[in-house]
């Protein structure tokens, strides 16, 4: 049964910070629900799908986030609660909908919430997707706590349809992926009815009247922000000091001020609805305070807007201190952590904390340094991506011409670094990879000689590179597309998409044939096995070989981790350990210093390789690299 | 400094002095040769490797070589050693056919097998697209497909790092100057060789002007006649200087300056006009078509020679003195030319005695 689903009310369960937001909207009774899977925001539609059969719901994983985010459109159109979840990167691709569907108004309750990564721990970049709400006047609420994940989702629903406007709500990578008690409401099972009233056409255009109706909206979602309840004061009256912080800030701060035992010198104003602020419950405090202290993740959102609010009130208000990332004392780029907010209070509070020992860290290091092996961020034993990377390295050197690989989101992202032996020169969106191929391919004209390739997944394919590929045909550029095809949507946790033949809810699919498309798009498609590393080279060599066109090569092999979770190894594999020529001329441990597939290792006392047994998937690959045929692989 | 692959990559294929030999590959992972280059694929740390330690340009001491293939160091200057100069051809037709003068490299490599003197030959053969490579012959009709050349070097040793072999047989081995003095290093490298050049009994060299880099040349080609099969190519000696290109009937004239562009950087500094590390040498004669010259140097090759003289696999001539004088005089043009292109250069990548230096440069050039 579905954890999110239980109906049990008062009952206090342990969630996931996502799971409480699909909580809540469970309990606000969304109907639709669409996202395409981004960490930290992913389990919140994987919650959703488990449950979207005993709550009658339609749960998908769209292609990408902008389609995502139009499927729930069409629910809300029709009178119908629906919810689309991505990461920060997510919205920048839905914001062009987004910024049109803020004119074009809302009728059942729609929620955008957006998942963001302080730090790009599993992302690309480092984004505060909280702007958008500034730029599309749309009403924001940032949860701090997973109660509040869930009982603010569930009331974005009711706002949204109150202001008929979007309502996004923010998360970030602590609030959606740590887990705490959360007490559970009433599940509601209403009967949905969806009508789309043709005498209520959803128009963004014209936007003059659109956009100042948006305004007067906003004007109302004001109102609301003032009495919300997620909107609260705790301190004296008038603190030396007062600190303004929302979303995982507030634990942040509130564990500092505890530590610090400074909860009658500082002031604490939690705010829930950062756009539109609520101007007279922040104007009340600043009056109490000359010091103002802003937390908050990613950028100084809060901090600015809070700042804007003084400047127009300041003859009011007097001389203020500001102090934050603007300041220096909150750190501009990466997570906030209650260390950082101790360590900035302690300063400013002139208190002296010794949270543990000075000698802690090193001595930690050290520990750690024994016990946990060093590890660089690399593919998994087994993985098709690092066979890929192989051949490509192979087939660039043997080509001799400096071709390059431009790169794209998913796990062969990772080929940037020495897993996939630095092949891949650039990273950016969804899609880019292809994208700028197209570019660099037109550019023989200008006097480039290197072949160009790209690498894309099968995922990325549906999502945002079928464009791109439209565009080089239409457009007559010339490149190699790599289409890497693990069947699955790995790095985010191996949701199904449009190849694999399934839905998000388990219910079979047709398989949109990655082959058929290219090929139809006019592309030369061949298909191979990375793990056959010298047919791989040989079709890789063979496509750069020829300047002219878009050729495709589909590299298609089962993720390692999805595999292995419904078959046993493809092979036994072991090291004749006399045969291993181990650091001797003619191999130089080719197999653990350069390929480095972490099922094997590296014998120091013996000198030779060795599998481990534990970690090696048995893809057999690393015995078609040894030179002495020391590795040998049997068919498991 | 590192004698390893670093050390090679910087010294030699760096600097473009790779001769395309073929000593380095098929030893290691780490090297590989496509489409006539010889290209690095990983990182090796290793201080010292056979790439190295067999590399004709990488650290190469003549004197001590000529010392270990003929027992005596760097004195024959003109020439290296010379037991006898003759002007020879095979008489049979299916080898003065496809080959490129007097068939006379081909019949003794037959002969040599249908001996038994050697059970394999390495040999380079040309692919449709002419690209050359090592080869292992091991008939007669195998001999003949690698008849011929295209003045392209073609990485010939490697088949013999490659095999496949059985464990027993005699190997002889046709090369240009840069792979006889390769395989001379081969077999001088004191390092553990895993290779069968222990069992290389006869070396027949080939006598060598400069080669071509294969991918320009070939792209060169292509351009001028497309796709359209190339049957022979052919370089007429002065002072006609062209290089005849037989496509389906039609031969056409290229200059030579056309050419020279491609030549291989690395012959730039080569020091051996006559492969004088084989047992025997075969070239042209100039102004005689259809002859070969053979230079007899070792015991080994003037049992050889010998025998296809008895069986009348070869017809033999004296070697007209102006002719050997002619020849002479450009084996050590090339050489002065090669000092030249080596003087400027820090960490040699040949080295010959002073006083070896000192008379080739005094000698007059005709």
């Amino acid at each position: 049964m579905s954890l999110v689903a239980q109906d049990a009310p008062g009952k206090t369960i342990l969630l996931m910070g996502n799971e409480a937001i699909a909580r809540g909207a469970l309990e606000a009774g969304v109907k639709v629900c669409a996202a395409y899977p981004g960490n930290p925001s992913s389990e919140i539609i994987g919650s959703l799908s488990s449950a979207a059969e005993a709550m009658d719901l339609h749960v998908e994983w769209s292609v990408n986030e902008k389609v995502a985010m139009e499927v729930v459109a069409a629910a809300s159109f029709a009178g119908l609660r629906g919810l689309c979840s991505m990461k920060q990167n997510g919205l920048n691709v839905a914001a062009d909908f987004l910024l049109n569907l803020n004119l074009s108004g809302t009728q059942g309750g729609l929620v955008v919430v957006v998942a963001d990564d302080p730090g790009g721990i599993s992302s690309t970049n480092e984004e505060d997707s909280r702007i958008f709400a500034k730029i599309g006047d749309l009403p924001l609420l940032e949860p701090a706590t997973f109660q509040e994940a869930k009982d603010m989702t569930k009331w974005a629903f009711s706002l949204s349809e109150d202001l008929g406007l979007p309502v996004m709500v923010r998360s970030v990578t602590r609030v959606s992926h740590a887990r705490g008690n959360v007490r559970l409401d009433k599940l509601p099972r209403p009967i949905a009815q969806a009508r789309f009233d043709i005498s209520r056409p959803r128009l963004a255009f014209p936007p003059f009247p659109s956009h100042k109706t948006l305004h007067q909206k906003l004007e109302r979602a004001k109102i609301f922000a003032e009495s919300s309840p997620y909107n609260f004061y705790r301190g004296p009256e008038k603190p030396e000091l007062l600190l303004i912080t929302s979303g995982s800030g507030w634990m942040y701060s509130l564990e500092a001020v505890i530590n610090l035992g400074v909860q009658d010198r500082v002031g604490l104003l939690k705010l829930g609805t950062t756009w539109p602020l609520p101007a007279n419950l922040v104007l009340e405090h600043l009056k109490q305070a000359e010091t103002i202290v802003f937390v908050e993740e990613v950028d100084p959102f809060l901090e600015n807007n809070v700042k804007e609010l003084f400047a127009q009130h300041c003859m009011d208000l007097g001389l203020k201190r500001f102090y934050g990332k603007a300041s220096g004392t909150i750190p501009s780029a990466g997570e906030i952590t209650p260390e950082i907010v101790t360590s900035a209070l302690q300063k400013m509070l002139n208190v002296r904390y010794q949270p543990r020992p000075e000698d802690y860290a090193s001595k930690a290091h050290e520990a750690a340094s024994e016990l946990v092996p060093a590890r660089a961020l690399g593919f998994c034993a087994g993985c098709p991506h690092r066979a890929t990377y192989w051949a490509v390295k192979t087939a660039l050197a043997l080509d001799g011409r400096e071709g390059f690989v431009l790169g794209d989101i998913g796990c062969y992202g990772l080929g940037m670094g020495p897993s996939g032996f630095y092949q891949m020169k650039t990273i950016h969106a969804m899609g880019s990879g292809a994208g700028l191929a197209a570019g660099f391919g037109q550019l023989g004209r200008f006097g480039l000689t290197q072949p160009v390739l790209a690498v894309c997944g099968d995922s990325t394919f549906y999502h945002a590179a079928m464009p791109a590929l439209v565009n080089a045909r239409y457009n007559g550029s010339h490149f190699v597309l790599l289409l890497l095809d693990n069947s699955a949507t790995a790095m985010t946790g191996f949701q199904p998409h449009p190849g694999t033949g399934r839905t998000a809810t388990g219910k079979e699919a047709p398989v949109l044939d990655l082959k058929v498309i290219c090929e139809s798009l006019g592309a030369i498609v061949q298909l191979t096995d990375p793990f056959d590393l010298a047919a791989t080279t040989d079709a890789m060599l063979k496509f750069l070989q020829d300047s002219e066109g878009v050729k495709v090569l589909i590299l298609k092999r089962e993720c390692a981790l999805v595999r292995s979770k419904k078959q046993k190894k493809l092979f036994e594999v072991e090291v004749d350990q006399e045969r291993c020529l181990g650091e001797t001329c003619g191999c130089n441990r080719l197999c653990t210093r350069v390929f480095k597939c972490p099922g094997l290792y590296w014998d120091r006392t013996t000198g030779k390789a060795c599998i481990d047994e534990a970690i090696c998937t048995g893809c057999g690959v690393c015995a078609e690299i040894c030179p002495a045929s020391a590795i040998q692989k049997e068919v498991a | 400094m590192n004698r390893g692959l670093k050390g090679l990559e910087s010294k030699v294929l760096d600097r473009g002095q790779c001769a395309a030999c073929g000593a380095c590959l098929s030893l290691c992972p780490y090297l590989r040769s496509w489409r006539g280059r010889a290209v690095k694929l990983h990182d090796c740390d290793l201080s010292e490797g056979r790439c190295f330690s067999f590399c004709p340009r990488s650290e190469v001491d003549l004197d001590a070589l000529h010392r270990s293939v003929f027992g005596k160091g760097y004195e024959d200057i003109e020439t290296g050693p010379v037991r006898r100069v003759v002007m020879a051809k095979a008489p049979a037709l299916e080898f003065r056919d496809k080959a490129q003068n007097g068939g006379v490299v081909s019949a003794l490599m037959a002969m040599a097998i249908d001996e038994g003197r050697i059970q394999a030959a390495i040999l380079t053969e040309r692919d449709a697209e002419l690209l050359p490579q090592g080869r292992i012959a091991e008939t007669k009709e195998e001999v003949l497909t690698c008849a011929g050349s295209s003045y392209v070097t073609g990485y010939t040793l490697e088949a013999l790092n490659r095999g496949p072999w059985q464990g027993e047989e005699r190997i002889g081995v046709v090369g240009l100057p840069c792979q006889v003095l390769a395989l001379a290093r081969m077999k001088a490298s004191p390092l553990e060789k895993r290779t069968p050049v222990d069992r290389v009994d006869l070396v027949v060299g080939l006598f060598c002007t400069w080669a071509l880099d294969y991918r320009p040349f070939a792209g060169f080609l292509k351009k001028r006649f497309g796709n359209t099969p190339i049957h022979k190519l052919d370089i007429t000696p002065p002072p006609d200087r062209l290089l005849h290109v037989t496509v389906g009937n039609e031969v056409h004239q290229i200059p030579l300056d056309e050419i020279r562009g491609f030549i291989r950087p690395s012959c730039q500094v080569c020091l051996d006009m006559t492969s004088e590390l084989s047992d025997l040498s075969v070239g042209t004669v100039e102004g005689e078509d259809g002859w070969n010259t053979v230079i007899v140097r070792t015991e080994r090759g003037e049992d050889l020679l010998r025998q296809a003289e008895s069986k009348g696999v070869l017809e033999t001539r004296a070697y007209p003195e102006d002719k050997w004088a002619h020849l002479k005089a450009a084996s050590i043009l090339k050489k002065q030319r090669g000092l030249k292109a080596l003087k400027d250069v820090q960490d040699k990548y040949v080295t010959l005695p002073q006083k070896a230096i000192d008379s080739l440069m005094k000698e007059v050039a005709p």
